[in-house]
């Protein structure tokens, strides 16, 4: 079983993941569609009258989501840097691509990515307690949400467990494995393939949101 | 309150207009990371005492979300609690910001569609 976990189910999950991102994305191209040129009917630019007041910096940002919910935007913008950081930027990983392709990425010290680890963890438990109490977020939460919540956190709960030797070394780094392989498998067939929809959805397709013109419809 | 009839729902009817917008719909409901953000932006979420029901994303699972899921197979009692929420609950003003940036009211539009599409629609003017 440990051998399993740690050889061939660890490269399926690498190879499912990368092959899971290009069916995606191949499947995205071809439902999409170019969009056509929209011509918009403009309405005649009017004067701003000399008494309209441009509200001040601060008032316009309080509008924004930021503003609105600052502390699930920071929580989550926090949470999502280092979610993508601090496994790149890790010793253990960088020995394993060492040991695997022959080339070693820059690491961070581990003390360093170690607390990166317990700052993720904390963004975890926000999002967790949030799910559980908040009434407007348990309306809309269904089992789905937490299962998804496990595969998004466990490889860093398992990672930090193994790193200090919590229980069984070799019983938890097989666990961090496998956990940290069900999430590569899982972000492109779950809720989590938004890390790839959400650069799609707000930078190609044409719509009210889009940064910058937006190139394709459905 | 929805008009009513007694006439059966027809299902295919009911498919057929989710079919052609299905990669829409599915990709909708697949991304939604239910975290309940687009709330602040709906007017009715404020004016309603803050009620969770009133959630664009709410509204939107509650209504196509429902009706995707169930393949077009729905009562008509369904359908008249959808029509509840989609006329109801949402003007169609396009003001809901969804950083994924979902459509939510082309999916509440296109739920109006399929429930209008079985005559059941909400009328105002009676009242
Ligand atoms: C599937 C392939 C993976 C393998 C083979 C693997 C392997 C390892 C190993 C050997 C360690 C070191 C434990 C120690 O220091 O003794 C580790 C730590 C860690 N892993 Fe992974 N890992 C994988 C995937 C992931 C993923 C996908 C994530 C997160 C997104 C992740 C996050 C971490 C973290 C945060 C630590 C360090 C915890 C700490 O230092 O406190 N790993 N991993
Ligand atoms: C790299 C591109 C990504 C972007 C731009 C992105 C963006 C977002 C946004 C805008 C939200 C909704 C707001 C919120 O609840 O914080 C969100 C939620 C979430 N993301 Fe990502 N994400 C990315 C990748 C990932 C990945 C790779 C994972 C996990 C493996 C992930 C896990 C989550 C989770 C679990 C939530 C829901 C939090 C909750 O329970 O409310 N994201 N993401
Ligand atoms: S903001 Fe978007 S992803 Fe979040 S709950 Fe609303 S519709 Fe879903
Ligand atoms: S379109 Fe509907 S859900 Fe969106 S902000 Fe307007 S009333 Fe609210």
């Amino acid at each position: 079983m440990y051998d399993f976990i740690r050889g061939p189910f660890a490269w399926a999950a690498l190879i499912i993941f990368v092959i899971g991102t290009i069916f995606q994305l191949v499947r995205y191209f071809s439902l999409s569609k170019k969009a056509g040129i929209v011509h918009y009917k403009t309405i005649p630019a009017q004067k701003t009258p000399e008494s309209a007041v441009q509200l001040p910096f601060m008032a316009r940002v309080k509008l924004t989501i930021l503003g609105v919910s600052p502390v699930t935007v920071i929580t989550s913008t926090v949470f999502h840097v280092l979610l993508i950081i601090t496994p790149i930027f890790l010793v253990a990983h960088g020995v394993l691509t060492d040991v695997a392709w022959g080339f070693s990425i820059p690491a961070f010290s581990e003390g360093f990515s170690d607390f990166l680890t317990i700052v993720v963890m904390i963004c975890g438990a926000y999002f967790l307690l949030r799910r559980i109490f908040s009434a407007r977020v348990r309306a809309i939460t269904t089992l789905y949400d937490y299962i998804i919540w496990v595969i998004a956190f466990a490889p860093f709960i398992t990672g930090f467990m193994a790193y200090h030797h919590m229980f069984n070394y070799n019983v938890m780094i097989t666990l961090h494995i496998f956990f940290g392989g069900l999430m590569l498998i899982a972000i492109p067939f779950t809720k989590l393939v938004h890390m790839f929809y959400f650069f799609i959805n707000r930078f190609l397709m044409k719509s009210e949101h889009t940064f910058g013109k937006g190139s394709r419809t459905w | 309150m929805a008009e009513q009839t007694t006439a059966p729902v027809n299902t295919d009817e009911i498919k057929s207009i989710l079919d052609k917008h299905k990669d829409q719909v599915k990709l909708s409901l697949k991304l939604c990371a239910h975290c309940t953000l687009c709330a602040e932006s709906c007017f009715l979420f404020h004016v309603k005492d803050k009620d969770p029901r009133y959630m664009p994303s709410h509204k939107f699972i509650n209504s196509i979300g429902k009706l995707y899921k169930k393949k077009g197979n729905v009562s008509r009692k369904t359908l008249e609690e959808i029509s509840e929420i989609v006329w109801r609950k949402c003007v169609l003003c396009t003001r809901c910001y969804c950083p994924f940036g979902i459509d939510i009211p082309k999916m509440i539009a296109l739920a109006r569609q399929i429930c209008r599409s079985q005559g059941v629609v909400q009328q105002f003017d009676k009242e």
